[in-house]
Formats: C-alpha cells, structure tokens, sequence
C-alpha cells in the first residue's frame, strides 16, 4: 500500500506543478501595477512598481520562488494587499472562521441527510419518501443567494425584531476576534455563526439527502439484505445495523471529498455576514489581483484536495477488502 | 445491447413518468419563450431597460399608501412640466417613452401647462401635510392637520387630474400596460415582468450552450481516454485534474477576468478574422463570450469523468472485443459500438450541467463578472437585496420563481432520465 | 518678535486668504439648488419646496419658477462664550468611568473593506485617512464647525507666519507627546521637535524604502526638495539626515520652511494626513510593519490586535493627548444641532471607537436599523427608507426616536471622460469636438441622480464642485452644452457628420463593475442610443478601469475625482497637459493656453481674478469637452440620539476627537 501511495504522490507531482503554472499565467493576464499606483502616477512609478513587487523579473523566477514557497511550507511571502503582513499570517487568520461554518455545518449537514435518508429508504416508493424526495428537489431549484438574502433579513433582523432580543447577529462584531475559547462557544459561536451554518445546511441538505439516499437503496437491493431479512432479523436491525454499516464507504467518501472544501469556505455566506474567513479574503485578493494570496490559497487547497483524493482511495481499500489499491 | 426495442421501452418507461412528462412540459414551454424572445421582437432588450413608471410599484396593482401615490404623482408632473417646458414642447412630449405606452394627451400646450400648474396646486396642499400616512390612518397629533377624508379626497382629485394629462389608452395599450405593470417595477421604474422574461433568453442560451459545450468536449475527451489509455488517456487525466484541483470559483472568476476587458477575446477574435464573434457573437450576445467560456471550462470535467470510467467499462465488453478481432476501425467502434451506450450519460450530465449554469449564473453576476448587457436572474436578485431590506420582494420573488420552476423541471428530468435510462441507478 | 496686534492681522489676512471659499454670501447661493443649505437648518420648514423642485428647476421648466425662490439664510458664525475644563475635571471622569467598567464606545460604519496600510505616506483613500487620522496628526486642520472650510493649527502654537509667501515660520505646540511605545527609552513617548516634521516629510520623498505613494503631493513646492529625492534615490541608502535647503530648523520648537515659489495650495496640503508627523523611533523598529501600528500623536491609540483587517478597528483615547479642546467657533445652524453647547470641553470625549467595515451595504444598514451602530450613512437605496424624498427631512418616525438627519456635501466631480487621443472621439478638430459636444448634450445627468441618487446629489456644470470659487452660479453656466437636450445633441451629431449616429462607430465605454455600475451603464447606453449613438460597455474591476485610462486606450470613461483640498485649482490640474496619463490627467487634455493659465494660478492668492481665470480656463473645457459632466454627490448622515457632538463631514477625518456618547 505505501507504494501505492508513493506513485500516487508521484504521479501527481506534475499535476500540482501544472495548477500552479495554470493559476499563475491565469493572474498575470491582468497587470496588477495599475490599482496600486500614487494618485499621480508617472510611467517611472510605474517601473519601479513593477520591481518592487517582483514583476519585473522573467516569469520562470517568479515560478521558483513560488515553487520553493510551496515546498517548504513557508507563505513568507508579503502579501500585496496588506502591507506589512506575510500570506502564511493572512491564511492563519482566516482559517478559523472558515472552519467555523464549514466543520459544523459539514457535520450537521451529514448527520441530518443520513437520518432523513434513512427515513426514506425505509418508506422506499411509499407517499413519505417521494415527499421527502421532492422536497429535497424544491430545495435545491432555488439559488443559493436567494437563501442568503431572506436568511439574514429573516433570520436575523425580522427574528431579532419580532423576539426583541438579538438572538443571531446580523453582521459580524470584529471585536470577538480576540474572544478566548471559552467565550468562543459559548457566546461567539452562536451569535455569529449558528445562522450562516443554518443556512449551509438548507442548502446542502436537498443534495446530500438525494446521495444517501440512493446509497441507501442500493444497499437494500444487496444480498446480504436479502439473507438477513430471508432469516428474520428485525427490519429496524437491519437498517441500522446492516446496512448503515455497508453504507459507510460511500458516506466517508463523500465526506473525505468535501475536506478540501472546508478550508477554501463559502465566499458568498461570508461575504454577507462579514466574517473574515478565507472564501471572502480570496474572492477579494483574486478582485484585486493580491498574485501572493492568490497563489498560496490555491496551492494549499490542491495539495489538501490530491491528498484528500488519495485518502478516500486508500480508505476504500482499507474499509472493502475487495478493492485493490493498484 | 442498443436497439430499437429498448429505445421504445424506454421512452414507455419515460412516458409513465408522470413529473418528467409535466417537467419536459415546462422546459419546452420555456424554450418556445427563448426561441420566441430570440428571433421575434416580442421583447426586446430596450423594453428591459425602459422606464415605465415609478419605481417600485408592486405586482398586480396593490393599494398603495398615500406617500407612495403622492410620490408617483410628482414624478410624472415633474416629468410632463419638464418636457412642456421644452423649445419645442410637442416633440419633446411625443418623444416621451418614458411612460410606456401612455401618450400625453393631445391638447395645446397652454391648457397642458394649466392642468399641469392645477395639478402642482393639490400637491402643494399635500406636500404641506408632514406625514401623509399618519394623517389618513388619524394618528397626526397635530391641532391644524388635515383630516383623512380630506387628504384622500385631494389625492383623488390629482390622480384624477393626473389621468386627464394622459391620452385615453386604446385596448391593445390597456393590455400591454397590463402586462408591463403585472409585477410592478424596480428601483429604475423599469418593467419587472419585461426583466424577467426576458432573462429566460440568457437562462437558455448559457444553459443550452455551455451544456452542449461542456458535454461535447467531455464526451470526446472521455471516450479518447477511456479507450486509447495510454499516454492519451494520461494527458487528459491530467488536464482534468488539474482544472478539478483549482477551487471552482477561483478558476471561474480568473478566466472571466481572463476573456473580459478585451485582453484575450479582442485579439483572439482579430486573429482568427471575427470566428470568435461569429460563432458564438452576434445573437447568442458576445458579451456572454467570457460566461460561456468560464463555465465550460469548468464544467467539462464531470461527463469526462463519467463517460471515461463508462468506456473503460464497455471496452471490455465481449460485443467490442469481438468488434476488435473483426478487424473494425477504431472510429467506427468507438462511434457506432461505444458512442451510443454512453449517450444517457451525456443526456443526463446535459441536464444536470443546464442547472450548474444557470445557478452559477447567479453567482457570478452577484460578482459582477456574469451578463453585461440587460437582465438576467442573476442580476435581478442581486440588485433587489436592497430592496428586500425595505420590504419590497417582487423583483427577487420574480425572478426566483421563474429561475425556480425551469431548474425544478431540469431537476425533475435529470432524475427520470437517470431512472429510465441508467440500467444500474436506482 | 512681532507685536501681539500684528500677529493677529497677519493671522486674520491667512485665514481669510485660504478659506477657500471666499465670502460666505457670494459662493452660498450657488447651492441653492441642492438640499443641503436648506436643510442644515433643520427647523426651516419653509425650505420644502424648494428642495423637491431642485429637477424641475435646473430643467428650466418656466412653470416651476416660483418654486425656486428662497435664497438660503446667510449662515453666520457664532463664538460661544466658554469655559475650558480643566485637566483635572477631564481626568476624573474618566477615572470614574474606567472604574464603574462603563466606557464610552462609539460604534461607527465604514463602507469599505477599511485601511491596507495607515502609514500616512502609503495611504491614498478616504478610508486610510479615516483611520490614520486618528493615530497621526498633521501641523493644521480644518476647524470643526466652521463652513466654508477654513484650517487652525493642531500641532502648532499659532498659524504659519509668512512675509512674502516662500518662506514660512512654524512653531509646534508645547506639550505635545508621542504614544507611549516600545520604541522608545523606557515605553514613553518623547515630546515632539522641528526634527519630526521634518523626518516625516522626507520620507514622502523615499518612495523606495518608505515605499511612499504621496510624492506628487509635494514635489515642486520646497526648495532643494526634488534634489534632495534625486540624490538620495541614486545613493545607495536614503540619508534621512541630509540638508534640504528649504527645511531649516531653528530650535526644538521652530522651524522655517523655503518654498520654490509662492503656492496658494501648500497650507492646505499641511492638513493633509499624508504629511502627518510620525516617530521616527518606531519606523525605524518597526520597518514595514510600521503601517499596521502607526505612532503618532494622535488623539487615540491603537492597541495590538485591535485591527482585523478587512472587518473592523478599534482605537482607545490617548490618555497623554495635548491639550486640545472642542471649538467655541461655530455656525449659527449648528446650534438647532446643539453642537454649541460642548465648547471648551477637553478632548477626545470617547474612550474607544469602534469601526465596523462594511463592503456591502445591506448588512450596514440592517444593523443601523436593529440600534447596533451610533450613525449611519444612509445608502441610496434606502434613502426613502430614513428621508422623504420630497422634503430631503428625516421621516417622522425617525425623528421621534431622536434621530437627526445631515446632509454632507462633497467635494466631487463625476464625470464621463474622453480620451483626447482617440482617433473617433478624441482630438481637436472640429467633427470630432461636435461629437463629444452631442455626447454631451444627449447625457441625461438628471435621470441618473433621480434614478441612482434619489435625486439628492448636484448636477453641474464645469469641473470645480459646489461650494469652492468659480463654480457657476445655480452650477449651469451658457457655455456648457450639458443636455438633456436631444434635439441639440442631434444637430450636433448631424453637423459632424452622422446624422442620427449613421457611420459613427460603436462607442467604447469602460466603467467600473463596482456598486451599480451595471444599471448605470445601461442608462448611459439607453441615453445615447438616443441620438443613434451604439455604446458597447466593458464592466471592468477597478485596477482593471485605471490600467485602461493609464494606459489611454480607454475611449469613454467613467471616472470621479475627490478634491484633496477646498481649492477648485485641485480640479483644474486634472487638464493640466503634463499632467496627461498615467497621471492625473486621465483625459490628455492638451491646449498650451490652459497650461500657462494653470502655472499661473497656482501661484495667485484668493482674489476676483483668480476666479475670473478659473472661469475661463472652464469655458476651454466647455468648448472642448474633454469630459461629460459632472455630478458631486451629497451624503445623507442619519445619527442616533445617543450620539452627540457630531457634525458629519467628508473633507476632512480629525473629528473622532469631537464626537461624544450620551448614556
């Protein structure tokens, strides 16, 4: 197996040197001199713009001080846009916000669409389950902005007004930054974060209830279903016991496949609600073309999406001893 | 394996299907709306972009409230005393398109500017009032405010004096304005229905066409993986997994950026001597080119991926291996032995892609980087976030109902295709 | 020394000489087509109609004449009679509330993503001046209270002598301290000397090492200045100790300041916080951090981690600010505002401020709406939601929860620019200028302040904004041939040879996708097409917009420009020729005549001349056309009854001193 890993890796050594090259040439289409120049600019200033953020030099350098950027896990890198800091300190600081919607919402996403698709696997083609089914459909026909907007008008400011308390907060106090941990969860996190991941998991719901339950059915339709029921195990044990089992490969997979996407957050959900996470500080450093942030955020998210790949592959083989990891 | 016979009993399958025959409905209704608004005058972009009365106005003529109403009265004395003030007053009033298909009505201009002036007076009486609301509903706690009959009464007589400024509406103008007003407006006084409708064309173009796109480029680099391997096989797995290992909206907003602002599209286009603009310009709108370019790039990888791993499957099968030792071309395997088993895929992925477009869409005009010229849904639910927040919710409710029943019929079809077409999907 | 009598006539002369706005009564009127005059005196009622009419009115409707009456009340200042508090009283209240834990925290919106860097030399928007105002102070500033603008000394005993106009006499302020820091012997903070200043304004010359942005600012005004950058810049360290001619230090305390020639806008370049006073201790501990945590003198601090970037900042009062205090100068409307009654209090009167930056404005107003912020900037979308749209006055439920509606006027000019050195639409010749002329007239300026502004911003004619010498007055002038007016824009169109548009090219049009920038250009191309002129917009990211001005391959933009100062020179230099682009001058005006006008009015002091120049150079511009326009917008501040002491501005950002909390 370790050989297996091995290659992978290998093979796709040429496929992350070629992300980065991809989003490199992709951001310098545009120059990023002209939205940093002095008010009064001169084509002197311009030139000197161009060296000071290492423009000038041939693209082949800029690929290696990226590259050795990457591989040693520095980001010393000053970042363009924010003078003074480094991208590593910048990606530090929005990780925590990120994560604080995407985790929660990831689990409670998963365990609410396993149980509702239980739910209808189990009243497979009965009224309940093409209810559910068509349910989750409505769901997802409708844009996701859509539930953002009435999410916060409703969610926060028409629910505060009615209650007349402040249960969720509208817009994200950047004091609470400094919050300790203790602080972080009792007070912070429900205040500031419960909403948006609310609204995530509506959202995804619809979809992920669809994928389990078909998973769910196909597995119901298997053999050992078959002989469990043929020899008189309770229905509900079968359920929950048999087939929940055998259902993990698909649902850690699918889990597994959503990490990468928990560090890169939800630009729009955090643009909203103001919270200083890694979707908004990338929408906006790829806007004003921060080549830096740009650059680091997507190496760090192609490493953790190769890797997470190569992990559903590996967990696969170790979960199903019929998968061969060749 | 494909035959007629299957063919037919799928398409019976199908048929007993009861949501995905009402979904197929739906969607063919509103691509006759597309093809209507594509090559028939029957909105044109200009209707979307014209004001037709005061902005805001709900849908289906609901009661207003008196500020409102007052509001709407000064905007069009103001308009209809601007113009009659004009050097050449006739000109200019006729030229005032503004209303939509309300004409000024034909009177001299010096009994025009009288009723306009007779008009000016009520508002002045009502202007006077500090809140015009209150005074109605009796809560004004003011010794010498008008009481609410009379404030009623005043805002008849100018509404009254407003529509004697206007020509009489012929029956055909009735129903246009009808039609113009049936979901009021937005914050430019432009037509909410028009907007919406409207959209449906960009809705289906970007749709239909990086659809069609993204499932050609998949299909073929699918099928040329899947069953030459080797280094063909290697080059494209690699060229998907590197546009898949790039976060999705990174990658959409960089070539977005890339195609727009002329810095790749201009000489692209001058190179290959306009084929740019006329393969895709001209009526399907050229300035979707970087749209259509950004979701396609993005959205190729998943038929890929799928038909890829189908014709592995099928290349193994005994029928193609037969085929093989028979001595047929590999072009004709591939299309008349490969290529129709993997058609499902490509219906299905079609559909699940039309809803990735027209939902990412959304998303990017909320960025600023999705349509360019007139309205889309994208835009409309974008520019009435500041309308939800004073309560106004017809242009989103619009939109999103209309975005709403074509992505739930795409949403409905996918399922019954998957149902009817995918031996193995249950 | 000079005697007492003669300081203060030489004192009165400058101020009088760079008010910048000349007398009260003469440029006043001028606004009367605006809300704001009207309604700073927020009791007037009688203003009503003239406000709403203001459309009407400018269209030339003959109907509505009598709607345009009323010129606006002569506002006169007012010196309260006062008593300064003393250090001890200041002191123990604040004592007193840091002991029963209930400090004063302002809470104030910032619609942006706030700051990059508040190094004063780095800066260059409104929202880094905001926020480095706060923590570095420069030798003037604008009075509080006082319009039209007019600038007092802040780190400065008195105003700044001069003579003959180049050489100037400073002395700095007793008692005034840096932040307490580690940069400094023992954690305390130093008093300041002729030598910071000095250091400060150097580094604007560093652009290298200081990575200084705001050169342009003050090349060409000291003497031996622009040698001294060129030798430094060639040698291989930037001596911060070398001579400059110009700058010569008398004593701790004072200082003399040589300029090249005498130049009317250098005082009000003095309040500018890119020539803030910095701790040379700390920029040279801190190096490029330095514009995370800028030391100055300011009136609050910044402790660490109080800055999130891109959400919010924090700053705390300044226990060891100089002695500083509210003004007794104000205007006679202010007093309906009760800004009068604070006089000789010490400042800051806050203990914290804390801004919340909002990139959009929904979840802003929202949270005005649910009482989390102390004011608001009303976003014109919700305009209607807070003002009446006929009155411009606050609505009546607002006004019974105490709330008190400002308008601010700014300084600003919008406009859509040509460039001069297209072949189609740009150059000098005659079928072309008809063209930009056409352009001009079909425009509807009107439309999009209703449909954009709710009508509420001044539409004008010619490049100076409202409120400064020789803007127009009621802002029309004959010459300009600003429309609506589509019959002319036709004939125009006509006479250069496309009748109704045939033969003329689709027009480019580059305009940022910020905002509404989408809506707007559909109006813009719903107008031309008009007269039968094909607009094709480009929506471009705002570095995206100025790369394509810079690099003049835009043909028709849409660009504004904020005076940096209340002078209409400031405006004027956006045609000045060498000015063309990437510089200021986005438009590569060229006409020798404006040039040399222009090289002469710099040097001019305030006087009816000057401003017969300024007109003329504006009649160029008019007959031209370099740019269609203009606009300024006016701001609508909504501030909650728990804020107090607060006269909202967008000249200038020192008022976080000022503004005060109620309980």
């Amino acid at each position: 197996m370790w050989a297996y890993i091995l290659r992978r890796l290998a093979y796709n050594v040429p496929v992350y040197l070629s992300i980065l090259l991809l989003v490199m040439l992709a951001l310098r289409v545009r120059d990023p001199v002209f939205g940093r120049l002095p008010k009064n600019a001169t084509t002197a200033d311009i030139a000197q713009k161009r060296v000071e953020l290492g423009i000038d030099r041939p693209f082949h350098q800029q690929f290696g001080s990226q590259l050795k950027q990457v591989a040693t896990a520095t980001f010393d890198e000053i970042s363009w846009d924010y003078p003074g800091q480094t991208v590593g300190e910048v990606m530090s600081r929005c990780i925590g916000p990120s994560l604080s919607i995407t985790l929660p919402s990831l689990v409670l996403t998963t365990l609410f669409s396993i149980t509702v698709a239980l739910i209808s696997a189990w009243f497979r083609g009965r009224a309940l389950d093409k209810g559910l089914v068509f349910v989750a459909v409505l769901g997802m026909s409708v844009s996701f902005l859509v539930y953002i907007i009435f999410g916060q008008y409703y969610g926060a400011y028409k629910l505060n007004e009615w209650l007349g308390y402040d249960v969720f907060a509208i817009y994200y106090n950047p004091e609470v930054s400094n919050a300790g941990w203790g602080e972080f969860f009792t007070s912070v996190w429900p205040r500031y974060y419960l909403l948006p991941v609310l609204i995530s998991v509506v959202v995804a719901m619809g979809y992920d209830t669809r994928f389990y339950r078909a998973v769910m059915v196909e597995e119901s339709a298997r053999d050992y279903i078959v002989t469990a029921t043929a020899k008189g195990a309770s229905q509900s044990r079968i359920m929950f016991i048999h087939m929940l089992k055998n259902a993990m490969i698909p649902i850690i997979t699918r889990v597994v496949i959503t990490i990468p996407f928990l560090i890169t957050g939800s630009f729009l959900l955090e643009s909203y609600f103001g919270i200083p996470g890694m979707g908004n500080q990338l929408i906006v450093a790829v806007e004003s073309g921060d080549f830096p942030i740009v650059q680091s955020f997507t190496a760090v998210f192609a490493a953790v999406y190769i890797a997470s790949n190569l992990l559903t592959d590996v967990l696969y083989a170790l979960v199903d001893p019929r998968v061969r990891l060749s | 394996m494909t035959n007629s016979s299957s063919d037919s009993r799928a398409l019976r399958k199908f048929l007993r299907h009861k949501p995905a025959v009402v979904a197929s409905f739906i969607i063919a209704a509103y691509a006759v709306v597309a093809m209507l608004l594509l090559f028939t005058n029957m909105i044109t972009m200009d209707d979307t972009l014209q004001r037709v009365g005061p902005e805001t106005i709900p849908g289906f003529s609901s009661v207003q409230n008196p500020e409102k109403r007052l509001e709407d009265a000064e905007w069009l004395l103001d308009r209809i005393d601007t113009l009659a003030g004009r050097e050449d007053p006739r000109a200019a009033l006729d030229s005032f398109r503004d209303l939509g298909v309300r004409h000024v009505a034909e009177i001299p201009i010096e009994d025009l500017q009288q009723r306009v002036e007779e008009g000016w007076e009520i508002y002045d009486r009502l202007a006077e009032v500090e809140d015009l609301t209150a005074a109605v509903n009796g809560t004004l706690n003011s010794p010498d405010a008008p009481t609410g009959e009379v404030v009623l009464a005043d805002l008849q007589q100018l509404e009254l004096k407003l529509d004697e400024l206007l020509a009489p509406m012929t029956a055909k103008e009735k129903s246009t304005r009808w039609f113009e007003m049936l979901f009021g407006t937005d914050r430019q006084g432009r037509s909410i229905f028009y907007r919406s409708v409207y959209s449906i064309r960009v809705a289906v173009l970007v749709g239909l066409i990086t659809g069609l796109l993204s499932v050609t480029i998949g299909t073929i680099a699918g099928l040329l993986s899947g069953y030459f391997g080797g280094w063909v096989d290697n080059l494209i797995t690699w060229l998907y997994s590197t546009f898949a290992s790039i976060p999705n909206i990174v990658l959409l907003i960089l070539l977005a950026f890339m195609f727009d602002g002329g810095h790749i599209d201009e000489p692209l286009n001058r190179w290959t001597g306009g084929l740019l603009k006329w393969l895709i310009g001209g009526r399907l709108d050229e300035t979707l080119i970087p749209v259509y370019i950004a979701f396609t790039a993005t959205f190729w990888i998943g038929p890929c991926r799928v038909i890829r791993g189908e014709t592995l499957k099928i290349r193994e099968l005994e029928y193609v291996q037969a085929a093989t030792v028979m001595g047929f071309g590999r072009t004709r395997i591939l299309l008349r032995h490969i290529l129709p088993n993997v058609t499902y895929l490509m219906l299905i992925n079609f559909s699940l892609l039309f809803i990735g477009a027209i939902k990412s869409e959304v998303i990017l005009s909320f960025l600023g980087l999705g349509v360019k010229k007139g309205p889309s849904w994208g835009i409309m639910i974008s520019q009435s976030k500041v309308e939800v927040i004073n309560g106004f919710f017809w242009q989103i409710g619009t939109a999103t109902v209309l975005m709403f029943f074509l992505v739930l019929a795409f949403n409905v079809l996918s399922d019954a295709l998957q149902d009817v077409l995918d031996p193995k999907h249950v | 020394m000079m005697s007492p009598r003669l300081s203060y006539g030489l004192f009165f002369l400058l101020i009088v000489s760079f008010a910048g706005c000349g007398d009260d009564a003469g440029t006043q009127t001028g606004d009367s087509n605006t809300a704001t005059v009207a309604t700073e005196t927020a009791g007037n009622a009688e203003s009503t109609g003239t406000v709403s009419d203001s459309s009407a009115a400018e269209a030339g409707g003959p109907s509505t004449s009598e709607r345009e009456t009323a010129s606006p009340d002569v506002d006169p200042v007012v010196f309260s009679k006062s008593t300064k508090e003393t250090d001890a009283e200041f002191r123990d209240a604040y004592k007193k509330r840091l002991a029963s834990g209930k400090l004063k925290l302002a809470k104030i919106p910032m619609r942006s993503d706030g700051p990059k860097s508040m190094d004063p030399v780095r800066g260059s928007t409104v929202y880094e001046n905001q926020c480095a105002s706060q923590l570095v102070e420069t030798l003037l500033q604008y009075k509080y209270l006082k319009r039209p603008f007019e600038a007092e000394p802040l780190l400065l005993a008195e105003m700044p002598k001069s003579e003959d106009g180049i050489t100037w006499h400073f002395k700095l302020k007793d008692g005034v301290f840096f932040h307490d820091d580690a940069c400094f012997p023992g954690g305390k903070g130093r008093q300041l000397k002729s030598e910071d200043v000095f250091y400060s304004w150097k580094r604007i010359a560093d652009t290298k090492g200081a990575n200084s942005k705001v050169w342009w600012l003050i090349k060409d005004t000291i003497k031996g200045f622009d040698e001294f950058k060129a030798t430094q810049e060639a040698a291989e360290k930037f001596d911060y100790d070398a001579p400059v001619e110009g700058m010569q230090v008398v004593s701790d305390k004072e200082f003399t300041v040589t300029l090249v020639a005498p130049m009317q806008s250098f005082l009000w370049k003095l309040c500018m916080f890119q020539t803030a006073i910095v701790a040379r201790e700390a920029v040279e501990m801190y190096g490029e951090r330095f514009g995370l945590r800028p030391i100055g003198t300011g009136p609050f601090v910044l402790k660490e981690g109080d800055w999130q970037q891109g959400q919010g900042i924090k700053f705390t009062r300044n226990v060891n600010y100089h002695e500083c205090y509210f003004p007794d100068e104000h205007m006679k409307s202010d007093e309906a505002d009760d800004l009068h009654t604070a006089a000789g209090k010490r400042v800051p009167q806050v203990d914290e401020v804390q801004v919340i930056f909002y990139k959009t404005d929904q979840p802003m107003w929202l949270q005005f709406k649910a009482g989390d912020l102390h004011y608001a900037q009303v976003p014109a979308e919700n305009f209607k939601e807070a003002f009446s749209k006929r009155t411009k006055k606050l609505n009546r439920d607002m006004q019974k929860e105490g709330m008190k509606g400002f308008p601010v006027d700014m300084l600003d000019f919008i406009f859509r620019g040509f460039n001069m050195e297209d072949s189609v639409i740009g150059g000098y010749t005659e079928k072309n200028r008809l063209v930009r002329q056409a352009i001009c007239a079909a425009l509807d300026w009107d439309e999009q302040n209703e449909a954009f502004y709710n009508g509420i911003n001044t539409v004008y004619d010619g490049v100076i904004p409202p409120g400064l010498e020789g803007y127009p007055a009621q802002g029309k002038s004959d010459k300009s041939y600003r429309g609506p007016d589509i019959e002319r824009a036709r004939q125009l169109l006509a006479k250069a040879g496309y009748p109704n548009g045939e033969g003329l090219p689709t027009i480019d049009y580059y305009t940022g996708r910020q905002q509404n920038g989408q809506e707007q250009s559909e109006m813009l191309s719903k107008q031309l097409k008009r007269i039968g002129i094909n607009v094709q917009v480009h929506l471009l990211d705002f570095s995206q917009l100025i790369q394509k001005v810079d690099e003049k391959s835009a043909q028709f933009f849409s660009f504004a420009w904020s005076s940096d100062y209340p002078d209409g020179e400031n405006n004027l230099a956006l045609f000045y020729g060498p000015n063309e682009a990437p510089g200021a001058n986005h438009f590569n005006y060229k006409n020798a005549e404006y040039d040399r006008l222009y090289e002469k009015v710099v040097a001019m002091p305030q006087s009816p001349e000057r401003v017969a120049i300024y007109e003329q150079m504006q009649a160029m511009l008019f007959e031209d056309c370099p740019y269609a326009g203009s606009m300024a917008r006016t701001r609508f501040y909504v501030v909650t009854p728990r804020m107090t002491n607060f006269k909202p501005t967008e000249t200038f950002e020192t008022w976080y001193k000022y503004i005060d909390l109620t309980d």
